[in-house]
C-alpha cells in the first residue's frame, strides 16, 4: 500500500472513530449508560419509558409536556403521591404508586375512568426492570428518586408477560381500510368522524383517537360502540340544561363565556351548535350519558361494525 | 473483441443464474408451505362464509360478561364457540423459531449483512441514474470528456453489481437460516411478487453489462448511441423497479397490511405492498441513492487524484471529483424535505411509532443525524469554496464565504440543540419547569425546520457564486433566445402549480374553526410567494436576472426562515395539528426559490463573458480529502438511518403482527450501535476499495504492456 492510501485509510478511520466517539458521548448525555441495551433504574430512562415503550404519554400528561386528558396530570405525582398514600394508611408515597401500576383499578383519581390497562400484560408488556424505571423517573415528578427503596418492590412488580400476542381478529372477513373509509364516510346516517379525530382527520367533538389501539382492547370498543354511556372518558360527559322558557337541551359544552354557553347536540346523528344565553338558564347538571348515539348498531352492517372496530384497532 | 465480451457476458449470467435459482428455490418452497396451509384454509373459509352470512347479528354488549370474562385481556380475542376467533384460540400456536450463527448474535449478523448488501444495492441503483445523464450531456454536447466519465461510472457500476448481488444471497440465506417463521411468514404474503424480483434481476443484469460492454460497440452513429442510451434508461428502470419491491417488504414490516394478522391469510397483495410507509421510503431512498453515487464516485476520484503521476490524470479525475460531489450536493439539496414527508407517514401510520422515533428511544440518535448532515453540507461547501481556487475571477466572490461559515455554523449548532436535555430533580427545581429555558426554543421543531431550510439555502448559494466565478459580462436576455423563454416559463409554470394547488387544497383542510384560522397565514405566504416567482421572471426578462435572484432569496428567507420560525412556534404553541401543513408549506417556497434561481442562473450566465478559464487539477490535497470525508459520512448516515428504519419497530418483526421473541429484542444503546455501524462503514469501505481495485486491474495491465510497447519502440528508433 503508498504513502496516500495509507493516509486515506488513517483519515477513514479517524472518521469513523470520531462518529463512535459521538455515539458513546451522546449515549451518556442521554443517560443510558454504557451498556448493550437501553436500560437499568434510572429516572433518565424511566422518562423515556414514559413517553416511549410504556406508552404512558397516550394517557398522561406532565404539566405542559404532552396533551393527553383520559388520565390524570402527572405534574407532581410524587408529592401528591405521599398524601394520598397518608390519607388510605399506606406506608409511603412509592407504595401508592406501585399499588396503582399494579392493580389501576384499585385506587382511581376521582373523576377519571378505569381505563388504564395492566402495564406487564399485553399489548404493553413493560419488564420489571423498565417499570421500576418509570417509578424512578415519576418520583422525580415533585420529589427525588431513590432508587434503593424502588429496589425492595422488585420481586413484588411481575415479569412481563409471556403470552404469545395474539391479535384481536374480527369474527368475520374485514379490512381495517375499509373500516378507515366507513369511519370517515359522511354518505352514511352515521360518521364517527364527524366527532372524533384520527391523525388529523375529522372533527374534535368527542375525545381523540389517534393511537387509542395501543392502550385499549377490543372489547372496549365494542362496548363504547354498542353502549356509549357505559365508561365516558373524563371531559366528554354531557350537560343537562333547562332554560327558562322550559326547554331541556342535553350536549357537551363547547364553549362558555360570562353571558353565553354554547352546547353541541346530536340530532338524529347531526351534532348542532346551541349558543344559550347565561341569563336564561333555569338549571344546569352533569350527566352520565353520552352525546354519542347509542342506536350505531341499527345503522351499520355486521361488516361495517367490524371493520370500524378493526380499524381502531390498527390504530397503534 | 465481441467474443471477449460474449465470454464476459456467459461468465456473468452463469453467478446470475447461480442466484436466482437460488431465489426460485426460495420462492417454490413458500409454495410448498402455501399448499400445505390452504389444505387448512377451505374449512377456515367455510367458517367465515358461515359466520358472514346474512342474519348476523352484532354482539349484544353485557358488561359482567366482559368483567368476568377471563379472556379480558388486551389484545386477546373475545371467546365464543362456533366462531373464528375461537377456532383460531383452539389451535395451537407453535413458538417463534430462531437459530443462531455459530453461537453468534443472530440479529448482528443479519444486521451487517442486509446494511453491506444495501450500501452496495444504493451505489448500483443510484450510480446509473446520473451516469445515463452525464452520457446525454456528452453526447448532445459533444464533448468526449463525458462519454468517457459516463464509462468510468458504469466500470465501477459492474464491478459493484457482482458483490451486490453476493450479499444480498448470503442475506437470503441469513434470512431463512436465522430468522425462519418470520421469512415464513414474509413470503406467504410476498411470494408472488419473489418471482417477479427474479425477473426483473435478469433483466438489470443482461441491461447492465449489455450497456458497459457495447459502450464501444455502439458508438459511431446516433442511431447506435441513442440505443445504448435506451439500454441505460431500461437498466435503471429495472433497478428502481427492483428497489420499490424490495422496499414494500421491508415497509410491510413497519406498517403491516392487507393481511389478517392471526392467520397470516393474505386479503390484498396490493395492499401489502402499497402499505402506508411504502411510496415515502420509495422517494427517500430514490433520491438518497444518487447522493450516496455521488459522494462514492467522489471518493474514487479523490483517491485517484492523490495517486496520480501526470498533471493529465490530475485534471481527469479533479474533474470526476467535481462531478461526484456536485451529484452528490445536488440530491443532499432535496433529501431533508423526502426525510420529512417519511417521517410524517410513520407519525401517520403509527403514532406510537412516531413518539417513539423523534421523542422516544430514538430521539438522541437524530442528534448524531444532524451531526453527520452537518458535516455533509459543511464539507460540501468547503470543497466548493476550495475549488473558487482553480477559477480564476474567483477573488470577486470570496468575501462572501466568511458569511457563509458563520451562517452555516449558526444554522448546525441550533439543528443540534436538543429539546430535552435529561434534568435532575434538583435542576428541575431550580429552572422551575421541565426544559431549559432558554435552549428549547432551539431544540424544537419549528427552529429545527428553519435552520435546515436556511442551510438549503446557503449551500445553494455557494453553488451560485461557484458557477459564475469566471463569468464576466452578461448576455442581454433577448439573445437567449427561445431556449430561454420557454426555459423561465417552464420554471415559473410549474412553481406556481406547486405553490397555488397546495394554496388552494389548505382552503379545504378539515379542521376545527378556530385552528383552521392559523392556517390562513400559510395560504397568504403561498399567494406572496408566487407573486415574486412571477416579478423574478418579470425582472429577468428585463436583464435584471441578478436582482431578481437576491430578491428570490431574501423574501424567501424572509418568510420560509424567519417568519416560520417565530410562527411555527405559535402554531405549537395553540394549534399543533397545523404543524404539518406549515412544514410542507416552508419547503414549498424553499423548492420554490431553488428552481426559479437555478433555471434564472443557466439562462442569464449562458452566453456570458469569461474572465478566466478553470485549471483542472489545480487543486489543494485538502481538497480531496473533503471528497473522502463526505463519503465516509455518507456511508455512516446510511447506517444509522437504516439503524432507526429497522429499530423503530422496537420488538416486532413485523410491527403489531408477528413479535420478536428471541433474546435480542431489545433496543440496542447508541454506543452499540455506533460501534457496529462502524464496523459496517469500515467493512464497506475496504470492500469498496478491494473492488475498484480488481475492477482497475485490467487497466492497469493495459497500461503497462502500452508503456514497454512505447519504450521498445522508442529503443529500436534509437538503434
Amino acid at each position: 500500500m503508498n504513502k496516500s492510501m495509507l493516509k486515506i485509510t488513517a483519515f477513514a478511520i479517524a472518521i469513523i472513530g470520531f462518529y463512535i466517539y459521538i455515539t458513546i458521548y451522546v449515549t451518556g448525555l442521554s443517560g443510558t449508560g454504557g451498556g448493550e441495551s437501553v436500560g437499568g433504574v434510572s429516572p433518565e430512562a424511566g422518562e423515556k419509558i414514559f413517553w416511549g415503550d410504556g406508552q404512558c404519554s397516550t394517557c398522561h400528561k406532565i404539566g405542559t409536556s404532552g396533551s393527553a386528558t383520559r388520565g390524570p396530570d402527572q405534574e407532581g405525582l410524587s408529592s401528591r403521591a405521599e398524601e394520598r398514600a397518608k390519607e388510605l394508611g399506606m406506608p409511603s408515597g412509592l407504595d401508592y404508586m406501585v399499588e396503582s401500576i399494579l392493580e389501576p383499578e384499585k385506587y382511581v383519581v376521582k373523576g377519571y375512568d378505569k381505563i388504564m390497562p395492566k402495564v406487564f400484560d399485553p399489548p404493553i408488556m413493560l419488564s420489571r426492570e423498565k417499570i421500576l424505571a418509570v417509578l424512578a423517573y415519576l418520583q422525580t415528578l415533585g420529589g427525588e428518586p431513590d432508587i434503593a427503596s424502588i429496589m425492595k418492590y422488585k420481586d413484588k412488580i411481575p415479569e412481563a408477560s409471556k403470552k404469545k400476542v395474539k391479535p384481536w381478529v374480527s369474527p368475520i372477513v374485514v379490512d381495517a381500510k375499509e373500516g378507515e373509509k366507513i369511519f370517515f364516510d359522511e354518505t352514511r346516517p352515521v360518521t364517527c368522524g364527524k366527532c372524533h379525530i384520527v391523525n388529523g382527520k375529522g372533527k374534535k367533538v368527542g375525545p381523540e383517537l389517534t393511537g387509542i389501539g395501543a392502550i385499549q382492547t377490543p372489547e372496549y370498543f365494542l362496548e363504547s360502540i354498542l353502549t356509549p354511556s357505559a365508561k365516558i372518558v373524563k371531559g366528554y360527559e354531557t350537560m343537562y340544561v333547562i332554560t327558562t322558557d322550559g326547554i331541556p337541551y342535553n350536549g357537551l359544552i363547547k364553549s362558555e363565556t360570562e353571558n353565553e354557553l354554547v352546547l353541541l347536540k346530536e340530532e338524529s346523528g347531526e351534532i348542532e351548535e346551541v349558543t344559550i344565553p347565561k341569563t336564561e338558564i333555569q338549571e344546569m347538571k352533569k350527566q352520565d350519558v353520552s352525546i354519542m348515539p347509542g342506536n350505531i348498531s341499527e345503522l351499520l352492517s355486521v361488516k361495517d361494525f367490524y371493520g370500524i372496530v378493526s380499524f381502531l384497532q390498527s390504530l397503534k | 473483441m465481441n467474443k471477449k465480451i460474449l465470454l464476459q457476458l456467459t461468465k456473468r449470467s452463469t453467478f446470475i443464474l447461480i442466484f436466482l435459482l437460488f431465489i426460485s428455490f426460495v420462492s417454490s418452497m413458500s409454495l410448498f408451505q402455501k399448499a400445505f396451509a390452504a389444505e387448512e384454509a377451505p374449512a377456515q373459509t367455510s367458517k367465515e362464509g358461515g359466520v358472514a352470512a346474512p342474519g348476523v347479528e352484532l354482539p349484544q354488549f353485557d358488561a359482567s360478561v366482559l368483567a368476568a370474562a377471563p379472556a379480558a385481556v388486551a389484545g386477546q380475542p373475545a371467546t365464543g364457540t362456533g366462531t373464528t376467533t375461537a377456532a383460531v384460540e383452539e389451535e395451537e400456536v407453535g413458538p417463534v423459531q430462531y437459530r443462531t450463527f455459530f453461537g453468534i448474535d443472530s440479529r448482528v449478523v443479519v444486521w451487517i449483512v442486509s446494511e453491506l448488501h444495501l450500501m452496495f444495492a444504493a451505489f448500483v441503483l443510484g450510480v446509473p441514474i446520473f451516469a445515463v445523464i452525464v452520457e446525454i450531456v456528452g453526447f448532445k454536447g459533444g464533448d468526449i470528456k463525458y462519454d468517457k466519465m459516463a464509462k468510468e461510472f458504469t466500470k465501477l457500476l459492474s464491478a459493484a453489481f457482482a458483490t451486490t448481488a453476493s450479499l444480498g444471497g448470503l442475506l437470503g440465506f441469513c434470512l431463512f437460516g436465522l430468522y425462519p417463521e418470520f421469512m415464513g411468514h414474509m413470503t406467504n404474503v410476498f411470494a408472488p411478487t419473489m418471482y417477479v424480483y427474479a425477473l426483473m434481476f435478469f433483466g438489470e443484469a443482461f441491461t447492465l453489462y449489455g450497456y458497459y460492454y457495447s459502450w464501444e460497440i455502439l458508438k459511431g452513429t446516433a442511431l447506435r448511441k441513442w440505443f445504448h442510451i435506451m439500454l441505460g434508461v431500461m437498466l435503471n428502470l429495472f433497478g428502481t423497479g427492483l428497489m420499490f419491491l424490495t422496499n414494500s417488504w421491508a415497509t410491510y414490516m413497519m406498517s403491516p397490511a392487507g393481511i389478517v394478522p392471526t392467520t397470516g391469510k393474505v386479503l390484498s397483495l396490493y395492499h401489502a405492498m402499497y402499505n402506508p410507509l411504502w411510496m415515502p421510503v420509495n422517494i427517500h431512498r430514490l433520491i438518497a441513492n444518487v447522493c450516496f453515487g455521488g459522494f462514492v464516485v467522489g471518493a474514487y476520484a479523490a483517491v485517484k487524484f492523490l495517486g496520480s503521476k501526470s498533471e493529465e490524470e490530475k485534471a481527469h479525475y479533479d474533474w470526476m471529483g467535481y462531478v461526484g460531489n456536485f451529484i452528490g450536493v445536488g440530491a443532499l439539496i432535496p433529501l431533508p424535505f423526502a426525510g420529512y414527508w417519511l417521517g410524517r407517514e410513520v407519525y401517520s401510520s403509527s403514532p406510537v411509532m412516531g413518539n417513539i422515533m423523534m421523542g422516544g428511544a430514538f430521539s438522541w440518535t437524530f442528534i448524531v443525524q444532524a451531526i453527520l448532515i452537518g458535516m455533509l453540507f459543511i464539507g460540501a461547501n468547503y470543497y466548493l469554496w476550495l475549488g473558487m481556487g482553480r477559477i480564476k475571477g474567483s477573488e470577486r466572490y470570496t468575501k462572501f464565504i466568511k458569511y457563509l461559515i458563520f451562517v452555516i455554523f449558526m444554522c448546525f449548532a441550533v439543528w443540534l440543540t436538543p429539546h430535552n436535555l435529561p434534568l435532575s430533580g434538583e435542576e428541575r427545581a431550580m429552572i422551575g419547569e421541565q426544559y431549559h429555558p432558554f435552549s428549547k426554543y432551539f431544540g424544537v421543531m419549528a427552529a429545527k425546520n428553519a435552520v435546515v431550510n436556511l442551510i438549503i439555502l446557503a449551500t445553494f448559494f455557494s453553488f451560485l457564486i461557484y458557477r459564475r466565478s469566471n463569468k464576466g459580462e452578461l448576455a442581454p436576455f433577448s439573445e437567449q433566445g427561445r431556449a430561454g423563454k420557454i426555459g423561465i416559463f417552464s420554471a415559473v409554470i410549474f412553481c406556481l402549480l406547486m405553490l397555488v394547488s397546495y394554496a388552494v387544497s389548505l382552503n379545504f383542510v378539515e379542521l376545527e374553526a378556530n385552528i383552521k384560522s392559523f392556517v390562513k397565514p400559510l395560504i397568504g405566504a403561498l399567494y406572496i410567494q408566487s407573486f415574486f416567482i412571477c416579478f423574478a421572471a418579470f425582472l429577468t426578462f428585463k436583464n435584471k436576472g441578478k436582482l431578481a435572484q437576491s430578491m428570490l432569496f431574501a423574501v424567501t428567507a424572509c418568510i420560509a426562515v424567519l417568519y416560520f420560525w417565530y410562527y411555527g412556534f405559535q402554531v405549537m404553541q395553540k394549534a399543533n395539528l397545523v404543524l404539518r401543513y406549515l412544514s410542507v408549506t416552508q419547503v414549498s417556497i424553499v423548492m420554490s426559490c431553488l428552481i426559479m434561481n437555478a433555471i434564472i442562473d443557466i439562462f442569464m450566465f449562458r452566453k456570458a463573458k469569461l474572465v478566466g478559464g478553470i485549471v483542472w487539477g489545480k487543486m489543494p490535497v485538502r481538497s480531496q480529502y473533503a471528497l473522502i470525508l463526505l463519503c465516509v459520512v455518507i456511508v455512516i448516515l446510511m447506517g444509522l438511518m437504516g439503524f432507526i428504519r429497522s429499530g423503530l419497530r422496537m420488538d416486532w418483526h413485523i410491527y403489531g403482527v408477528l413479535q420478536d421473541t428471541s433474546q435480542w429484542a431489545y433496543t440496542p444503546t447508541l454506543s452499540y450501535m455506533g460501534r457496529i455501524v462502524g464496523l459496517i462503514v469500515a467493512l464497506f469501505l475496504g470492500l469498496v476499495a478491494f473492488v475498484f481495485w480488481l475492477a482497475n486491474l485490467g487497466d492497469k495491465k493495459k497500461s503497462e504492456k502500452a508503456e514497454e510497447y512505447e519504450d521498445a519502440v522508442v529503443g529500436y528508433e534509437k538503434h
